[in-house]
């Protein structure tokens, strides 16, 4: 415990250094300076190589600080996005918060009484945002109780990334775009020798969101949704939801073809060293798969059902930092979201393009997957993205009692009916009391 | 005009120069640094944290209502709290004992002159001053269930494979065996300085008085080591009760709560909606009783000791 207090002290101290560093630039006579925090790490890695993604934006940003003379955008990096809306609270908490944050789109919904918050809900109507150029799950993760509370920062999927050198040698014909989750089990049966330490599929089974977040675009495959439209009853306990959890528990209680990570955090590395044939993941994953031949396949899907996929959209979150600030910070994210940038920040950093129309520039598709293997896959599987999970304040609570059920049901403590009834009459607990 | 100098040099410090002047004073400054930054960063969290305990109130909206006993009363129906509650005293039940027990076998293997003592002793200690995270990504790995170390060598005998971390049953064994490898170092110094305390002529005197081994131990020297063990019981109860690190880092709680303990449950109440918003005060409340517990408990040992401990002066 006392190195924690240590530590805590340290943050503290650290945190104190960084914030009154960053708001030593205030408006007098030269350019107005706004600060933007992002969790993309340093330009050159400890490693000594280059981080694609950080180069990306300092780039950009220094693009815009060039052209742009009344305005200076200083981005600094203050660490993982993991502690963003922690950093961000502890900012808040003393009055020194950022023009521009980068935060996990789930955080949006807890971000709503923030003090000075930016409402861009009528902003983002101007000319010039061309906001539903946005692909409509990055919409609907932006917006909380109707208003919209962020600008898409990022944009992911998830899909099928399988190990094709197993699949030869297993005498298997790759994933295809029609496959369902039996043909899915099928491969990660035959894929399974334990003998070799090898297992057909790696699923995060640590009852985190991102449990949760594979879990939900199974149940909307099978035709179910989380909650009901109006968000005031669990519906994930539906036949769907048991059809999506019944198949999971198949694989991992009654084939033991998958290695459950409950630590979820050697899942890329199993994957990287040929020990998985199959993970269920986005395309930040594919740059640490080197040392494989690795393919991209969409979800599959359940009998008539869909393809779909789920999307986990971050957000610029903006505070108002007076008249000058606001001003700057608005056209600077306006600038920086346009298409022209959003695909030059693809190119460089493999992030899929936040806007359609940069999937549909001609070209574009065939170039990003020439460039980074498999991206093209998941930029087009952004198409087969519906639905959004839901913003509500309550929904980390939600994404909590789910993954203690899945993971319950994993572990072949429950079935999937009861696991998810249980769930749900706890949920429903939670969205009565709002 | 001539005459005033010495009249001056004559007079006696005033009242304020001879406090400033004072032993007192300079100690104060000596470690006024340190009180300053004990104050804040120990004193006002406690206070503060004592005033939140009466609040419902969250990190981030200023809005914080006050509540009453609202946040104390809610920790009786609360079953998160029974879980951490039931996993603290499983856990302190197993890490107490085994500890101090497999502590004082330490001391006494390394209270003796042989060749590379200095070496066994300081392999015994290293361990503690290796940090959590070290140890905990050590114990990760040789503990994993498809490639760790431990169910290689297992499985060579036919034993195994055990889910360690991963399996309900086996996380909190695994845990602490873990925290008993990181903190043994420290136990057992305090057992080996006060062996090195047990004066020779009381064991001499025992064996003149034709005490074996054996006997010498249990009459002469276990009593000796009274003050050490009340110190050890204290101190392992009060860490063991707030485990919190490795939780933290190894577990996240899991599997299926079982390694759910009540710091790690505090944190999570107030810094991650996990439970929804505005649990600041809640946690709060529920660090205040986990500091009663403790204080409790501890009385409780240092009433047993006081009636138990031979203190040799």
């Amino acid at each position: 415990m006392r190195r924690a207090t240590l530590l805590i002290c340290l943050v503290a101290l650290v945190g104190a250094a960084c914030t009154g560093g960053s708001s030593s630039g205030s408006s007098g006579g030269g350019p107005v300076t706004i600060v933007l925090w992002h969790g993309y790490g340093n330009v050159v890695t400890p490693q000594g190589q280059t981080n694609y993604e950080a180069k990306s934006l300092t780039d950009l940003v220094a693009e815009f600080n060039a052209t742009h003379p009344d305005v200076r955008v200083k981005a600094i990096y203050v660490g993982s996005n993991d502690n963003a809306l922690q950093k961000l609270t502890v900012a808040l908490s003393g009055g020194k918060q950022p023009d521009i944050t980068y935060q996990y789109g789930t955080s949006l919904a807890q971000l709503t009484d923030a003090p000075g918050i930016l409402d861009l809900t009528d902003i983002v109507k101007g000319s010039g945002w061309n906001w539903n150029d946005f692909f409509p799950g990055e919409q609907a993760a932006a917006t909380v109780n109707g208003r919209v509370l962020g600008i898409p920062a990022l944009v992911d999927n998830l899909a099928i990334v399988y190990n094709k050198d197993l699949f030869d040698a297993a005498g298997l014909a790759y994933p295809t775009a029609d496959w369902t989750w039996a043909d899915f089990a099928a491969a990660a049966k035959k894929l399974t020798d334990p003998a070799k330490g090898q297992y057909g599929f790696a699923f995060p089974a640590d009852a985190s969101e991102d449990t949760v977040w594979h879990f939900d675009a199974m149940l909307w495959e099978a035709g179910g949704d989380i909650l009901n439209a109006d968000n005031t009853q669990a519906t994930f306990n539906s036949d769907a939801g048991v059809e999506a959890l019944t198949a999971l528990q198949q694989m991992a209680v009654t084939d033991h073809s998958v290695l459950l990570d409950q630590q979820n955090t050697k899942i890329d590395n199993l994957f990287n060293s040929g020990h998985a044939g199959m993970v269920v993941t986005g395309p930040w994953a594919l740059s640490s798969y080197p040392d494989v031949h690795y393919g991209v396949q969409i979800m599959p899907t359940f009998p008539g059902g869909n393809h779909q996929t789920i999307s986990g959209p971050d957000m610029w979150v903006m505070f108002d930092n007076g008249d000058a600030k606001r001003q700057a910070a608005l056209e600077f994210m306006q600038w920086f979201t346009s298409t022209q940038q959003v695909k030059a920040d693809s190119m460089t950093s493999s992030h899929l393009p936040t806007r359609a129309s940069v999937v549909a520039l001609p070209g574009f598709v065939k170039a990003f997957g020439q460039k980074f293997t498999g991206e093209d896959v998941f930029a087009e599987n952004l198409l087969n993205v519906k639905k959004a999970r839901p913003t509500l304040g309550t929904y980390d609570q939600i994404s909590q009692i789910m993954g203690s059920a899945i993971v319950s049901v994993l572990l072949g403590q429950s079935q999937p009916k009861e696991a998810l009834d249980a769930a749900a009459a706890q949920v429903n607990q939670v969205l009565a009391q709002g | 005009m001539a005459t005033t100098p010495a009249s001056v040099a004559v007079r006696p410090p005033g009242p304020l120069r001879r406090a400033v002047a004072s032993d007192h004073v300079a100690g104060w400054m000596f470690v006024l640094p340190s009180v300053l930054l004990i104050v804040l960063f120990g004193l006002l969290p406690i206070i503060w944290g004592f005033v939140l305990s009466f609040q419902k109130a969250g990190l981030i909206s200023p809005n914080r209502p006050f509540t009453g006993l609202a946040n104390y009363e809610r920790i009786a129906s609360d079953p998160l709290a029974r879980t951490a509650a039931v996993n603290a005293a499983y856990y302190s039940f197993l890490f107490v004992p085994t500890s101090i027990v497999l502590a004082l076998f330490l001391a006494i293997a390394l209270n003796r002159k042989v060749r590379l003592i200095r070496f066994y002793r300081l392999a015994v200690f290293i361990p503690v001053a290796v940090s959590t995270i070290a140890t905990g990504i050590m114990f990760l790995w040789l503990f994993d269930k498809e490639f760790g170390l431990a169910n290689y060598l297992l499985g060579k005998v036919g034993l195994g494979p055990f889910g360690y971390f991963d399996s309900p049953q086996g996380a909190m064994p695994a845990l602490v065996v873990m925290t008993v490898w990181g903190w043994l170092g420290f136990d057992t110094i305090v057992y080996l300085a006060a062996l090195q305390g047990v004066p020779r002529e009381l064991i001499e005197a025992a064996a003149v008085d034709g005490a074996g081994r054996w006997s010498q131990f249990q009459h002469v020297v276990l009593p000796l080591l009274g003050p050490a063990t009340l110190l050890l019981a204290v101190w392992s109860t009060i860490s063991a009760l707030q485990l919190f690190d490795e939780v933290y880092f190894v577990t996240h709680g899991g599997p299926l709560n079982r390694t759910f303990v009540p710091v790690f449950y505090i944190y999570r109440l107030a810094f991650t909606s996990s439970y929804g918003f505005a649990k600041a005060g809640y946690a709060a409340a529920l660090a205040y009783v986990l500091f009663m517990v403790i204080l409790v408990l501890t009385l409780i040992q240092f009433w047993l000791g006081s009636r138990v401990v031979h203190y040799s002066s």
